[in-house]
């Protein structure tokens, strides 16, 4: 660099994105052990679950390890112990970068994760004993637990908007819109969710207000930050269309909070409510297809670029199954299809393209990318990722095919009046061994995933090397001028 | 009926008003200006200039006229020399 000015500018600027990463590595590193921790118990719970549906007398004489009790702990953890822990640190990782600013209060952000997990072990532990809220997504004890992770998700709120007030960053990027959201979303649906004078069918309907905006206006905004974020950071070039990607963003503002009606289609609840949920679940076509074309445009031509950053792998495949999930959501919407498919094995497919394919894979890729920059190491183990993506990728995609098929017959079969129900079920039985297997290879990827985050963290001083896959750049590097842009 | 729904439809209600009003203020606020350097904000000018790898000629070209003269990998950066 020849220009001095410029020199000072751009050593300022990695010394404040160095200050940053300093700021976030202790709770970023806090949280993420902890999601991943509760990334294995739910595989395991998930595991168990799938098998009983083909294997019912097996693990019968625990009423812990019963279906009910199991499945429900898979979701619960899996959704409030993984995805949320990884997401907060995506988020508290992310904003300091995205606000050119240190994370500030993060001993609040520390507190809050500790509540957070003090509140899922509380809950999952009375899960376990058979108490809970009786609501899907909602199981988690609203006495015991709930305030817990309200108190904890308030203080990560905290140190968020706090650094946001803070920020020197000339511009808010489409990514810090999307964390802001889901930080005043996740709260204003969660305790409508959990309002404990509701009863019946008004109950219902709010259940499922929750249950369906938790993924859209929860797990789906930070996902989606973390890919706008990475994927031109990696590619290193900006996303194709700035205004779609502000499109997109305004209008899941807009139309998503309707949507979870259309799981009650043929409920007993207001026409009304079920036909807006339809109308707003069709108008998602157009964020989705905004998010999806803008995703797209931005990697074409540029796909070799896979071959070189895991981080990019994991978040490619997250962007694909976000477009994927969303259309066949609001295709699912309507009540033809939603007639055959409601009750059957394509919900929980889809649920899984949009947990797993999307939410999880999205994570994993950012955490791919963070944990070098704060720990200063490199990840140990090339080939334990490659493990770990194969694996995943393989399994749930068996997991999807099957269950969406099965699902289908399964539908078919409900409705013909001169199927036996005993024949729906019979049809589906390969899905489900199919599932298990799946479920296997998932719980593996995911050991494979955390001996290397163990090994990167608890091992012995880095030697430096070249990078596993050449890993992502700009990746941390040694030399005079230690840089980790 | 109206009844049996009153808290999803406040909630609805309050969470399309907040979307209204966030974007009444984002636009009063410039936040749909100057769209270029909001694209750029997680740049500094080494991410723009590094060589990639898997771009091609054309590509690289490209990126050398938009951002300046294009910086070699340095040790270990995508697998660059030890």
């Amino acid at each position: 660099m020849t220009n001095p000015a410029a020199e000072i500018a751009y050593r300022e600027d990695v010394e404040l994105r160095l200050r940053a990463d300093r700021s976030t590595a202790r709770p970023v590193l806090f949280v993420f052990a902890l999601a991943i921790f509760w990334l294995l118990v739910g595989s395991v719970f998930g595991v168990i679950a799938s098998i009983k549906l083909h294997l019912p007398d097996w693990l019968v004489r625990q009423q812990w390890l019963t279906f009910g009790i199991v499945r429900t702990a898979h979701l619960d953890v899996m959704a409030y112990g993984w995805a949320s822990l990884a997401m907060i640190g995506v988020a508290l990782w992310t904003f300091p970068r995205l606000l050119h600013v240190e994370l500030l209060w993060p001993r609040v952000a520390m507190v809050g994760a500790v509540s957070w997990n003090i509140g899922l072990v509380v809950g999952v532990a009375l899960l376990l004993q058979g108490r809970n809220n009786g609501m899907e997504w909602l199981e988690l004890d609203r006495y015991y637990s709930v305030p817990f992770l309200v108190l904890g998700g308030a203080c990560v709120a905290a140190s968020l908007i706090r650094t946001l007030i803070a920020r020197r960053a000339p511009h808010l990027y489409v990514s810090v819109w999307y964390i802001v959201g889901a930080f005043i979303w996740f709260p204003i649906i969660y305790v409508a969710g959990n309002w404990p004078t509701l009863k019946g069918v008004e109950s219902a309907s709010t259940n499922w207000f929750y249950a369906h905006n938790a993924l859209g206006l929860w797990f789906a905004p930070i996902c989606l930050a973390a890919i706008y974020y990475f994927m031109p950071k990696v590619l290193g070039r900006p996303i194709h269309s700035y205004q779609l990607s502000l499109l997109g963003f305004w209008t899941l503002a807009f139309f998503y909070a309707l949507n979870g009606m259309h799981h009650l289609i043929g409920g007993p609840i207001p026409t009304w409510m079920i036909t807006t949920s339809i109308v707003a679940s069709v108008l998602m076509v157009i964020p989705v297809v905004a998010v999806a074309v803008n995703h797209h445009m931005t990697m074409i031509g540029r796909f070799g670029a896979l071959r070189y950053s895991p981080t990019l792998r994991f978040i490619v495949v997250g962007a694909i199954a976000y477009t994927a999930v969303s259309l066949q959501g609001s295709f699912t919407a309507l009540r033809e299809v939603n007639r055959i498919t409601h009750f059957t094995h394509w919900t929980v497919a889809h649920a899984h393209v949009g947990a797993y394919a999307f939410v999880t894979l999205a994570l994993f890729g950012a955490i791919y990318y963070i944990m070098p920059r704060i720990t200063r190491r490199e990840w140990p183990s090339a080939a334990l990722i490659k493990w770990h993506f194969w694996l995943v990728l393989i399994g749930i995609s068996i997991y999807v095919i099957a269950l969406t098929i099965a699902g289908l017959f399964q539908g078919l079969a409900l409705l013909d009046p001169g199927t036996p129900f005993q024949v729906s079920v019979e049809r589906t039985i390969w899905a489900l061994w199919s599932r298990s297997f799946a479920g296997v290879m998932l719980t593996a990827g995911h050991i494979v995933f955390a001996i290397n985050f163990f090994l990167m963290t608890r091992g012995p001083e880095p030697a430096w090397r070249i990078p596993p896959l050449h890993e992502v750049q700009p990746v941390i590097y040694r030399g005079d001028d230690e840089v980790a842009p | 009926m109206i009844p049996y729904s009153i808290i999803v439809a406040i909630t609805g209600l309050l969470l399309g008003l907040a979307a209204i009003a966030a974007f009444v203020w984002a636009w009063s606020r410039g936040a749909f200006e100057n769209i270029d350097d909001q694209a750029r904000v997680i740049f500094e000018p080494r991410d723009l200039r590094l060589l990639r790898p898997w771009e091609t000629q054309a590509q690289q070209e490209e990126r050398r006229k938009l951002y300046g003269e294009l910086i070699e990998p340095a040790p270990g950066e995508w697998g660059g020399g030890e």
